[in-house]
């Protein structure tokens, strides 16, 4: 990848992930905060694996694992919570 | 590795990145766009998670070994899980009795009955 796809697309990156923000904050509905807070975490994921791409070092790859992991887990909690009142 | 196709592959690495790019700020504009969380979960389940993939793909094209498996388990977990996020949040939404925005949806569960039945 060369240097300068990679200064926009991180930058614009940035720019998706101000939007994803706005769109938790701006929400109505409970459940559409969950998803868009999915999607944000998404977003940081995929910023994370152009910075190992970029750097080339994996240790930001398994950063992004772990944070895909931790964004199902969250996601699954949050849902299941605001859907029937137990996590369980 | 092949010197023509050491030539190339930047190239192939910067045009996953782009589509990449593409696709997820076309998910996070149906996001801000769509009018309810059903139709929302079309935009931020799929398109995101082809864009991650997509950049997967780029690290994959362009790194080492490490990055490789790396990515394909990111690629691989990503695969699994977004289905069930998807799931899980949209029957979240139904529970909750979210009401479908979209003009000439048809709501087939029980809870909200169509009021028109003339459709």
């Amino acid at each position: 990848m060369h240097e300068i796809v990679f200064y926009l697309a991180f930058a614009w990156m940035t720019v998706l992930l101000v939007v994803g923000a706005a769109a938790v904050i701006r929400l109505r509905s409970t459940a559409g905060r969950i998803l868009a807070l999915d999607t944000l975490t998404l977003i940081l994921v995929g910023l994370l694996v152009l910075y190992a791409d970029a750097n080339r070092s994996s240790y930001y790859m398994d950063a992004a694992l772990v944070l895909s992991l931790l964004a199902f887990v969250a996601t699954l909690v949050l849902a299941r919570y605001h859907g029937e009142r137990s996590i369980f | 590795m092949d010197p023509q196709l050491s030539l190339v592959l930047p190239y192939l690495a910067d045009a996953l990145v782009i589509l990449g790019l593409w696709v997820m700020t076309v998910g996070v504009y149906g996001v801000i766009r769509m009018p309810d969380t059903y139709t929302r979960l079309h935009a931020a389940s799929k398109a995101v998670f082809l864009g991650v993939i997509s950049f997967c793909a780029s690290s994959a094209v362009t790194g080492e070994p490490a990055i490789i498996y790396r990515a394909i388990l990111i690629a691989a977990f990503l695969l699994v899980t977004t289905p069930i996020s998807a799931f899980v949040i949209a029957r979240a939404a139904l529970l909750r009795g979210e009401r479908m925005e979209t003009p000439g949806a048809l709501d087939e569960s029980s809870k909200n009955p169509p009021e028109t039945a003339s459709r």
